[in-house]
């Protein structure tokens, strides 16, 4: 009995037969949108095994901040999401004010509002324009480019800065919003809604697009959920869950919006929902700017070296790419003893590992864009 | 679903779960007792509805930072004369009770009732581990293996808990409170 010959198992010589390959994707291919390296086993065109390696960009932003002040870690926040800062600053703030028992007056909360959404806007158009260089349109990236340079000499006009803003302080924000600002940003947004439909007809619902992406990628609401994606990767595929509905921050209760839903979670959908949302974002900067309030635009008593008492908060917003959220610890010191960021990038990518398994090659990119990472949240 | 109702029918089905001394600020936050509770309450909770876990995170509460674990010398300012003390630097406060203990959190969120739970684990320093969630949420793959990472946390019956975000040959886990950095071939 024990000299009986093992038999080959027949699955497993078959396997072994077909000729595997490995394919590095990355740190440095263009499509990666930053430095993220993918190592994928290939058969034939079918991936096999997909193992996403990251960390190129790690700066221990949660390490650094426990031997700064609260007003500094600010600065540290503005690195994580690095195309869409505004709401970085906003989450630390929300989350230090909730332990520093500091409120924001009204017209600051106007203003961190429109700061979010015209980065929402600003963030969504570099996706808009670089997705579809992935997929091979290279035109709207053009006409993207120049409405998000609009949005960016905004803020360079208001805060200095046109990437890494800073300008959502504890208590509030930097500076007030002058009138001759204000009246550019009429402006733009009168420029811009037209530009939408623009938007639409070049790329959204262009059929070779739409061809391309429509049945790429597919999430189920189950898995979505399961695997934590949050934001328009969420949306896309169905399930209604945005952080300004759900647990509203700076009287987002206050303002009209729609939630823009995908169906199926393809592709298609998840950038559907970021177009759409270009759109809401731009209402709700157009009811914003309508109801402005008059008054400060810092909260009095917030001190120059804040020690809040021993506690812990939680905070999150619905940032551009997901739901940003700060887990802060204080133990009475002058710097947080202890600052979690659940970085909505970082949890977005992990499902790559297994949405990858059985795609084709042509169409990693065309998952791993519709995902939409910043690669300086995902390492933080 | 307030979070008095919530923490009740908690309670009516694992009555040793407690609330948290130190809350999370406006969130439910309660307390397991054991790590083996771990795993039947976060079944109960999925089924119950809050079937999206958002976030994993550890707290080590051994004490101010140690400024070892740092590479440069901190707020590093040419113009600041010699002797003078840096801006900032990490001091115990008094009076705090820092303890050799790493606190596991974990947020669970119900997307249809919009409900959060903060659920806390006490865990030695030394040894600590708790059951992995990834069965459950696939979302907690990679978030315990950045707590295994910057914590040294051991989730069990993780099917790849290795480094996600420090390179292979740093040495230690960055956000332990005790970490010292050791220098490395980046280092001059």
């Amino acid at each position: 009995m024990n000299n009986a010959p093992v038999q080959p198992d027949n699955e497993t010589v078959g396997k072994l037969k077909t000729d595997q390959m490995f394919i590095n994707l990355g740190p440095q291919h263009p499509s990666t949108h930053g430095v993220l390296r993918v190592g994928l086993t290939v058969e034939g065109e079918i991936i096999v095994k997909a193992v996403p390696d990251i960390g190129y960009l790690h700066r221990g932003t949660e390490k650094l901040a426990e031997v700064r002040g609260y007003h500094h870690c600010v600065v540290l926040t503005d690195r994580w999401d690095y195309v869409s800062a505004m709401p970085n600053n906003l989450v630390f703030c929300l989350a230090a004010e909730k332990l520093m028992g500091v409120k924001a007056p009204p017209r600051a909360d106007a203003l961190r509002v429109i700061m979010c959404e015209m980065n929402r806007v600003a963030s969504h158009l570099l996706f808009f324009g670089t997705y579809g260089i992935d997929i091979g349109a290279y035109t709207p990236f053009l006409y993207a480019f120049r409405e998000r340079e609009m949005i960016l000499d905004l803020f360079e006009m208001m805060c200095g800065a046109r990437l890494t803003y800073n300008y959502i302080r504890l208590g509030g924000v930097m500076v007030d919003a002058t009138p001759e600002w204000l009246a550019k940003l009429r402006e733009f947004v009168a420029y811009f809604k037209p530009k939408l439909d623009e938007y639409d007809n070049l790329l959204t619902y262009n059929p070779i697009f739409m061809a391309r992406t429509e049945d790429v990628g597919l999430i189920s609401a189950e898995d979505a959920i399961s695997w934590g994606l949050s934001g328009p990767n969420l949306r896309g595929s169905g399930v209604n869950y945005d952080a300004r509905r759900a647990d509203p921050y700076c009287g987002y209760e206050n303002y009209e919006f729609d939630v823009p839903l995908g169906k199926t979670g393809s592709c298609w959908d998840r950038f559907f929902c970021r177009a759409q949302e270009m759109r809401q974002s731009i209402r709700i900067i157009e009811q914003a700017l309508a109801k402005l309030p008059e008054g400060p635009f810092m909260a009095t008593g917030v001190a120059k070296i804040p020690k809040p008492a021993p506690g812990e908060s939680y905070a999150h917003v619905e940032a551009s790419r997901g739901d940003l959220g700060i887990h802060l610890v204080s133990d009475g010191g002058i710097s947080p003893f202890r600052m979690h960021v659940r970085a909505p990038s970082f949890i977005n990518l992990a499902m790559l590992q297994e949405k990858l398994v059985g795609m084709k090659v042509s169409d990693v990119i065309a998952l791993l864009g519709s995902i939409d990472i910043v690669l300086g949240e995902v390492d933080r | 679903m307030t979070q008095d109702e919530l923490f009740a029918s908690i309670q009516a089905k694992f009555p040793k779960i407690e609330k948290a001394a130190v809350p999370v600020k406006d969130y439910l936050t309660v307390r397991l007792a054991t790590k083996d509770m771990l795993l039947p309450f976060a079944t109960w909770l999925k089924q119950t509805g809050f079937d999206y876990l958002e976030m994993v995170s550890a707290v080590d509460f051994l004490g101010p930072v140690d400024m070892k674990g740092y590479i440069r010398q901190m707020n590093f300012n040419t113009f600041l004369p010699d002797g003078a003390t840096p801006q900032i630097e990490s001091a115990a406060t008094p009076n705090y009770p820092y303890r050799p203990v790493i606190d596991l959190v974990w947020s669970f969120v119900s997307l249809k009732d919009k409900a959060r739970v903060i659920v806390r684990l006490e865990t030695p320093r030394d040894a600590s581990s708790a059951p992995t969630l990834s069965g459950l949420f696939k979302a907690a793959d990679w978030q315990e293996r950045e707590i295994f990472d910057l914590f040294g946390v051991t989730y069990e019956g993780h099917p790849n808990l290795t480094k996600i975000l420090t390179p292979d040959f740093l040495q230690g886990h960055p956000l332990r409170k005790d970490y010292a950095h050791v220098k490395d071939r980046y280092d001059e």
